[in-house]
């Protein structure tokens, strides 16, 4: 490689960098800083006094803490279910053939397509019917269901992997369909569960849309829902607060991702390239 | 009969019985929540209803539709998601394109930046939106500071508040979190291209921009077209980024079929007018989709 072509490389992709970490490090130092650090020009780009006061002030409002623990009901909750039904219907679909089984695949990948807000019209009246609404429960199966399609596709390209002789040999040995799945099928691919649970998990970790139109009772609310109704006034913003809350909402999908993002990429490529 | 008997129920009932109890959870979920309401929805477009009459429902045949397409903001709203759409995904794709080369390249430390550039990508879309609402802040913000340092700014910009910048303030905050997954998307297909084919290739002599054309975009045709279509369905879908960062405004220049939508069932309540916008909605995705596989098909 030339000189030339390795400046230029270098270059664009240090810029590349600085667009995508700059704002995420600008969120972190503004939730450090007081009042008077935020509207400073020129911009402190270090927070020179950094002040742990706003995640404090943060810590002491009730309302915040709700939001935080509905939320992570939810999205527990959520990945619990996903997981289990995409697991036995990817494991259906990988291992047995049947009559309009490539339809109804085509069919649970199109729902993706789907605008969510006219399908939320009519969910919202059919949970009203059957008093779904302001549940966390009505909550988690609209969610699951979102998140569905996506990880029965996913789960399945890790099943069409393994080996159908591993399977047949445990038949042999008078293993039963369940304990196949349970004790062969499921250690095995490992992976691709966390990669679907991880998916899920920031799936519902974001949303907003079920939430906002489902959920009208404040204790009930979640993180995204909450956050929009609470902190978002009409004309000023306590912008520290703001980016403070921001930080703290992030911080569980941070961890998340550091610890299984290997197995996170591995599964959405793995999902994206063959679908 | 007798094989039957022997092993009480045969073994291809058996694996009935244990296909469907593996499937129906799924699947019923799915018709619960999905299916069924978006025929219910269909359905529901041909009536008169509100969020606050939803008892006595009045049949009122095409009269939605006819409503919803000479009022024109439907138009409007489609104008403007189509232009969004055509705009995040060209940047973003070329941009990703861009991105995954590099990343493609042998450098120490690569690894690592594989993962961090993916952050973006973590981060939820209400916090997106209101990270880059404090960037784009007129009297404080990062940028209007930046771009007046530099010179390409004379004064202070109102971003999200200018006819003129909203969309363009929208489609950075949504690129700084879509551009990582396409990258990365990208990089995995680019690593599954075999490396004989590439040097092969080179010892023919081919220049860089001839491995490009010939070898790389070929062989990530497939990928480059599920990642593009499902940018084009996300971005469609999009909801929470302009609900929080513009509501639409100003002037209705980020009102796109979502908050259309969302603001005619949920705020004006006339939730049979909202349905009949969704179902034009959805007609007009399965359209795009279908010619979008058509086109990448034939090739």
């Amino acid at each position: 490689m030339s000189k030339f072509n390795k400046i230029i490389t270098i270059s664009c992709l240090i810029l590349f960098l600085i667009f995508l970490l700059f704002p995420f490090y600008w969120m972190i130092s503004t939730s450090l800083k007081d009042m008077r650090a935020i509207f400073k020009l020129p911009p402190e780009w270090l927070p020179l006094n950094p002040t742990p006061e706003n995640y404090v002030k943060l810590l002491q409002e009730n309302y915040f803490i709700t939001y935080y623990t509905n939320s992570i009901k939810v999205a527990f909750s959520t990945t619990f279910i996903c997981m289990i039904a995409s697991m036995f219907a990817g494991y259906g679909f990988s291992r047995y053939s049947f009559k309009g089984k490539n339809t109804c695949l085509m069919l649970i990948l199109s729902t993706q397509m789907f605008p969510v807000i006219s399908l939320l019209i009519s969910l919202y009246s059919i949970y009203n019917q059957y008093h779904l609404l302001n549940t966390h429960f009505g909550l988690v199966i609209a969610i699951t269901t979102a998140s569905l399609p996506f990880c029965i596709w996913m789960i399945k390209g890790f099943f069409d992997e393994i080996s159908i002789s591993l399977e047949e040999a445990a038949k042999i040995d008078g293993c039963s369909r369940f304990g196949i799945l349970f004790r062969i099928i499921f250690p095995l691919s490992k992976p691709g569960f966390l990669a679907v649970g991880m998916y899920t998990f920031l799936l519902s970790w974001d949303d907003f849309l079920y939430s906002i139109t489902l959920i009208n009772k404040d204790h009930l609310r979640t993180l995204p829902s909450g956050i929009s109704i609470r902190y978002l006034g009409e004309f000023a913003y306590d912008w520290a607060n703001v980016m403070t809350v921001s930080v703290v909402a992030t911080l569980p999908i941070l961890f998340l991702f550091l610890f299984c993002q290997k197995y996170m990429v591995a599964g959405l490529t793995a999902g994206g390239v063959k679908g | 009969m007798e094989r039957i008997l022997r092993h009480g129920i045969s073994e291809r009932i058996k694996d009935k019985i244990f296909l469907i109890t593996i499937l129906s959870p799924a699947l019923l979920l799915l018709c619960f929540s999905i299916f069924i309401p978006i025929l219910k929805s269909v359905y529901m477009s041909f009536f008169d209803l509100s969020l606050t009459n939803m008892t006595n429902p009045v049949f009122n045949g095409l009269k939605n539709y006819q409503e919803v397409l000479t009022e024109g903001a439907f138009l409007h709203a489609f104008k403007i998601t189509v232009t969004y759409v055509m705009l995040i995904v060209s940047i973003q794709f070329v941009l990703g394109m861009l991105l995954s080369l590099l990343l493609n390249k042998e450098f120490r430390g690569r690894r690592v930046l594989r993962s961090i550039v993916l952050i973006p990508w973590i981060v939820p879309t209400i916090v997106v939106a209101l990270l880059w609402m404090w960037i784009f802040q007129a009297d404080y913000g990062l940028m209007n500071y930046v771009l007046m340092k530099i010179g390409i700014l004379a004064e202070p910009t109102k971003w999200v508040a200018d006819p003129n910048l909203a969309l363009v303030a929208v489609i950075v905050a949504a690129l700084w979190r879509q551009l990582p997954f396409m990258a990365t998307m990208l990089l995995a297909g680019m690593q599954s291209i075999p490396q004989e084919l590439v040097e092969a290739g080179t010892i023919d002599g081919a220049n860089k921009w001839q491995l490009f054309r010939h070898i790389t975009l070929p062989f990530l045709k497939n990928v480059i077209k599920t990642v593009t279509l499902v940018a084009i369905i996300e971005n469609f879908k999009m909801f929470p980024l302009f609900w929080i960062m513009t509501a639409g405004g100003p002037m209705n220049k980020t009102t796109t079929l979502a908050v259309l939508s969302y603001q005619t069932s949920f705020i004006e309540l006339d939730i049979g007018k909202g349905a009949a916008i969704g179902t034009l909605w959805l007609i007009i995705l399965m359209i795009i989709s279908a010619i979008y596989n058509k086109l990448l098909t034939e090739k």
